[in-house]
């Protein structure tokens, strides 16, 4: 993996270290990292992006402790072997929970009956297939 | 052990510590009784609004102005007093450089990186060209931002082990000011090196910072990790009809004109919101730095 492969915002409302976990679970539960696949050192995701090195490595730490990634000894962080397939269906979903939650906000702030909201959602999760 | 021998032993281990700094110019306060350590190794963004006395406050903290009461510290020894030893161990980008104008920017850097025993010349040549500085011209020929950036180069090329910076982005280009973020996170994360910076630009801080300190009106209003501050404040939005039940303790307090009230509220040892939050109607929305140093300095 590439370290050009995260983005980070510094300027979210949202540490730098828990954007960086969260992509991480993305990419895993998405499947575009594969158990054993390396990640980009410290030093490399900090240069790329100009961040404090610290920060990639609360994330890394972060990350292990969740179990999506292991620390092996040689070649740094690589994605761990059980991650894959702890993914559940329901973690997948509490995934999106964020998400969710901001737009059933908006529906209310926008005063949306929710059949209408769910029919567009529908459409557009069907046009995706 | 006292208190008092307690305070010294840390100010003996910090690179930069001041205690009680008071200053004033021309009647107006600038610095009311301000208390400021940067610890080993950590990379403080300072922010506050232009006027705020970020200057100053660097100024006093390096015994480059006598304040007119407290006192400052680098590495453990008085700032007023600071011998060669630890003035090679530091190196300081004001506003405007204006020493040594008489030479260019190739012999300011020969020049004084025979002072420092860890120069990089390699560093200095090649970031020299990547800034775009013509080596042959006078320094008193630059613009006040090439000036700047020779002097953040001579700062970056002694290797010090306190870095202190004031405003360095004003003088670069986006380009150049990413790969000076670089250099800062860097040196920090793999030397050990301390940083101070001040900036108004508060996303560059969102980046290399480990700590914020907000300057205001003369005091610190904060100074927590970059993380903690983000999740520990947030903006706290309640109707007009449940105002009443706004938290007493709160970092900001306005009234909008439809009778609503926005409040900076902090979460407390559990990490809880204040109880208001949960009432019908009200809500909480996380705040970026720069939106919680807003609210906060209005």
């Amino acid at each position: 993996m590439d370290a050009s492969l995260l983005t980070v915002q510094p300027a979210s409302p949202e540490p730098i270290y828990r954007q960086i976990v969260e992509q991480l679970r993305r990419l895993i539960a998405g499947g575009q990292l594969g158990a054993g696949d390396a990640l980009p050192s410290v030093r490399e995701v900090a240069g790329f992006h100009a961040i404090n090195p610290m920060t990639v490595s609360r994330a890394y730490s972060l990350a292990e402790t969740e179990g999506l990634l292991e620390r092996l000894r040689g070649k740094g962080m690589v994605v761990a072997n059980t991650s894959r397939s702890s993914q559940t269906e329901a973690r997948r979903l509490a995934l999106l929970e964020p998400s969710l939650q901001a737009l059933v906000r908006q529906t209310r702030e926008l005063e949306l009956p929710a059949g209408l909201v769910l029919r567009r959602l529908t459409t557009l999760l069907g046009e995706d297939q | 052990m006292s208190a008092v021998r307690q305070a010294r032993e840390v100010t003996a281990i910090a690179p930069l510590a001041v205690r009680g700094l008071v200053h004033c110019y021309e009647g107006s306060n600038v610095l009311t009784g301000l208390d400021l350590t940067v610890q080993q190794g950590s990379v403080l963004g300072l922010i506050g609004r232009n006027g705020a006395g970020k200057s100053t406050l660097i100024r006093a903290m390096l015994g480059l102005l006598q304040p007119l009461s407290g006192s400052a510290f680098v590495f453990g020894e008085p700032a007023l007093k600071l011998g060669d030893r630890n003035k090679e161990r530091l190196a300081y980008v004001p506003q405007q450089p204006e020493a040594l104008a008489w030479l260019t920017a190739q012999q300011m850097l020969d020049y004084v990186g025979r002072f420092y025993p860890r120069w990089d010349q390699a560093f200095a040549s090649r970031t020299l060209e990547r800034w775009q500085i013509q080596p042959n011209k006078l320094l008193a020929k630059l613009s006040p931002g090439e000036r700047q950036r020779v002097d953040l180069i001579r700062a970056l090329a002694s290797q010090p082990e306190l870095l202190v910076l004031d405003e360095p982005a004003a003088a670069l280009d986006p380009v150049a000011r990413r790969e000076l973020l670089r250099e800062i996170a860097l040196r920090a994360g793999e030397s050990g090196t301390t940083v101070l910076f001040s900036t108004h630009i508060v996303s560059d801080l969102e980046r290399v910072a480990s700590e914020v300190a907000f300057l205001h009106e003369g005091k610190l209003l904060m100074q927590c990790t970059v993380d903690e501050t983000k999740e520990r404040y947030g903006r706290l939005w309640l109707p007009g009809q449940i105002g009443y039940a706004a938290p007493a303790h709160s970092l900001s307090r306005r009234r909008h004109d439809d009778g609503s009230l926005s409040l900076v509220v902090e979460r407390d040892a559990q990490g809880r919101w204040p109880e208001a939050a949960s009432l019908p109607g009200a809500r909480v929305d996380a705040l970026g730095l720069e939106d919680l140093f807003v609210e906060i300095a209005e």
